[in-house]
């Protein structure tokens, strides 16, 4: 058993962590930049559009690495997955997002001609509000809306759920066992 | 295809879980051979990694479950893969049935009966929660039991900040029972309220089988096999006795592991299954399906989740993931108003961290962008919430079944859940909520409102039951027609109640293991 609790994001300013989140975020930005080939799952066309949709509910998940944190979950099996999806439908999580992002494109091409991450923030945010309410032109499957909540979890982990998450919003962590990595 | 055959074992147990590996500490201290197959990998307390994120890789990893009706969803949340199952992540909220829950049908003229009553199961209660270490006070609501062996938890400030709601209500608000340790306690440590509880409890102050049954069951000379999946009970030419199991290991390959007892711990729905996957030429539709029961009565109950946010500061990230203060008032009258039924509890304040299922986010999933990030700042200071559990009937309709069209990665058929909720439940479920509302509106919220009405915890399918034709076992798990087949979990469960199942399921193991003791001579030849 562990015997003692990790102090660290209890007695640690929050500024302190707040620069190095803001620090990491930006390097780590950079860097994804550069590794924009090395996806293993998804397309680049997917990953852009991933992340801009991710980037239109959660503020800042296109810089966190939400692309990447679902491609790379997509990569490995179900067992060793960190993706919410696993909770509620595992049987082909990989085709659920690929057929989402086909659907994203398709219904902005419909509606505005153009792709989702070239379009401007009202036509974008048209679209996540049609999926909300499930009101899409052409885009059926998979489900939106369910599209939309899963999509969200993910930008809401890599955004909120890390360390740098909790101390952005000044929750300490206060971990039994930190997570070694992010994601 | 070749099997590779084992040596025969005295007892075989299928699953680690809390029910698998309480089973299998039980009769190995007794002087058992016993050998447990988990389908999953091996778990140290290394891989509870306090993330909501990394927390996941604890959850359901195997074949898929198809659901369908209005109470399903998320049975990949619920349940757990490598030693210790669910124990993992459970939340360790440990209530007892009332009496009335043993009596529905007699009493209400719906549901079912349990072959026994609340005394028959009181000294296993009592035993469970010492042996799993429980701290709480007395609650004039709960039945009648041996003290609790630790004080309870104190009260956190999510709850005082909900505590006047309830009082507005003329309702009573208690400290929870749980089974975590208040104070050092069997030589595990006291809860620090740090709030990971579903991601792992590592140090070990919430009750979990990598620090509570599994030593013993270690030290007692269990044996463990991980990765072993088991896809088939086999029976002798007469049907009449289990004599092995079948399961696929890491490599595909099939094993053959003869054993004088087998019992069956896993979850709810795979109980079911194995039982349906085992079928024979004996036993056409199943084991212990003479009935036609098998699979049937399968139960949940209906949750709605109130969520807050209080002009105080909360603290919600504190805590426990289970809940801190508890609501048993009025949980006896099953029918508060005309053409509802259903008892109810209120598990109130639990730890909240900004994501996953049960997070401060998803709790409003509509929002985004700066909404969203500005609800999350209110929120990490001033949310609060409490879940209302509601019972469900036990009726046939709701079931488990083999989908024999779809297949598993083992090439088994899926299993396939249909459950609805009944309508008078429906509307018991949303008596409650509006009462959920009227609590937080009382203590003047500046938002209160309701998510939508979820399922939780999994019960049925291989009811008990004193009439052979109407039921799967008998009161001890036996399998009607197989005396040397036992099933272990809450699968057994004839009706729900409305409060979480775990202390329920552990003293109905405790009594079964008895009967195994004390049935030594007849069980083994």
């Amino acid at each position: 058993m562990m015997g003692r609790r990790r102090f660290l994001t209890r007695v640690i300013p929050t500024t302190f962590w707040a620069n190095i989140v803001m620090r990491s975020l930006s390097i780590n930005a950079e860097a994804k930049t550069v590794e924009n080939t090395s996806y293993k799952v998804l397309t680049a066309a997917e990953v852009e559009t991933l992340a801009a949709w991710c980037a239109a509910i959660v503020s800042g998940a296109d810089q966190a690495g939400v692309a990447r944190f679902v491609d790379e979950n997509l990569a490995g099996d179900q067992a060793t997955s960190l993706l919410l999806l696993r909770y509620l439908d595992a049987s082909d999580m990989a085709g659920f997002y690929r057929n989402g992002i086909l659907g994203i494109e398709k219904e902005c091409m419909h509606r505005f001609g153009l792709s989702f991450a070239r379009a401007d923030a009202g036509k974008q945010l048209e679209l996540v509000e049609a999926a909300i309410a499930s009101k899409m032109q052409v885009w059926t499957d998979p489900d939106p809306s369910f599209f939309y909540f899963i999509s969200r979890s993910d930008a809401v982990d890599v955004v909120y759920g890390t360390q740098a998450g909790f101390a952005d919003l000044n929750i300490p962590y206060l971990a039994h066992i930190p997570p070694p990595r992010p994601w | 295809m070749t099997k590779i055959s084992h040596d025969k074992v005295e007892v075989v147990i299928i699953g680690s879980g809390i029910a698998g590996s309480t089973m299998a500490a039980e009769l190995g201290e007794a002087g058992f051979a016993v050998l447990v197959l988990e389908a999953g990998p091996e778990r140290q307390l290394s891989d509870m990694i306090s993330s909501q994120i990394w927390s996941r890789r604890l959850r359901w990893a195997g074949p898929e479950v198809r659901e369908s009706g209005d109470l399903v969803g998320a049975a990949n949340f619920a349940m757990g893969w490598g030693t210790g199952g669910a124990g993992l992540h459970w939340y360790a909220n440990w209530y007892r049935l009332h009496p009335d829950d043993f009596h529905v049908k007699s009493l209400y003229g719906r549901s079912l009966d349990w072959p026994i009553d609340y005394e028959d199961l009181r000294p296993w209660y009592d035993r469970a929660q010492f042996y799993f270490g429980v701290s709480g006070d007395e609650d004039t609501n709960a039945p009648p039991g041996e003290a609790y062996p630790m004080p309870a938890i104190s009260i956190s400030k999510q709850s005082q900040a909900i505590k006047p709601g309830f009082e507005a209500e003329g309702l009573k608000l208690t400290t929870n029972t749980l089974a975590v340790n208040s104070v050092p306690y069997d030589g595990r440590l006291g809860c620090l309220l740090d709030g990971w509880c579903d991601a792992g409890c590592p140090i070990g102050a919430l009750a979990n089988p990598l620090v509570l049954q599994w030593p013993r069951a270690r030290k007692a000379g269990v044996d463990l096999r991980h990765n072993a999946y088991v896809a088939r009970i086999e029976t002798d030419p007469a049907g009449s006795k289990a004599t092995a199991v079948l399961y696929v290991d890491e490599q595909g390959r099939e094993n053959l592991q003869p054993a004088e007892i087998v019992i069956s711990a896993c979850h709810t729905i795979w109980n079911t299954r194995l039982l349906m996957l085992s079928a024979s030429d004996k036993h056409p539709n199943g084991l212990g399906n003479g009935s036609k029961t098998l699979g049937r009565y399968f139960t949940s109950h209906a949750l709605t989740t109130i969520h807050g946010l209080f002009s105080q500061e909360t603290e919600p990230h504190l805590g426990v993931s289970g809940a801190n203060t508890l609501c048993l008032d009025g949980y006896d009258d099953k029918q508060p108003a005309k053409d509802t039924f259903g008892s109810r509890a209120w598990l109130v304040g639990q730890a909240a961290k900004p994501n996953d299922l049960l997070g401060i986010a998803l709790a409003k999933p509509e929002l985004r962008g700066e909404a969203l990030d500005a609800y999350l700042r209110q929120a990490s200071l001033h949310y609060g919430n409490m879940t209302v559990l509601c019972e469900e009937d036990s009726i046939p309709e709701n079931r488990v079944t083999l989908d024999p069209s779809k297949k598993d990665r083992y090439g088994l058929p899926q299993a396939h859940v249909q459950n609805s909720l009944p309508q008078a439940n429906a509307s018991r479920s949303d008596l409650a909520r509006a009462e959920g509302l009227r609590i937080f509106n009382a203590v003047g919220v500046t938002d209160a409102w309701a998510g939508p009405r979820n399922p939780m915890h999994m019960m049925g399918g291989t009811i008990m039951g004193d009439d052979a034709s109407a039921s799967v076992t008998n009161s001890y798990g036996q399998v009607h027609e197989i005396d040397n087949l036992f099933v272990a979990g809450a699968s057994l469960f004839p009706t729900p109640g409305a409060i979480n199942p775990t202390a329920t399921l552990a003293a109905l193991v405790f009594r079964t293991a008895d009967y195994i003791r004390t049935h030594r001579s007849e069980l083994l030849p």
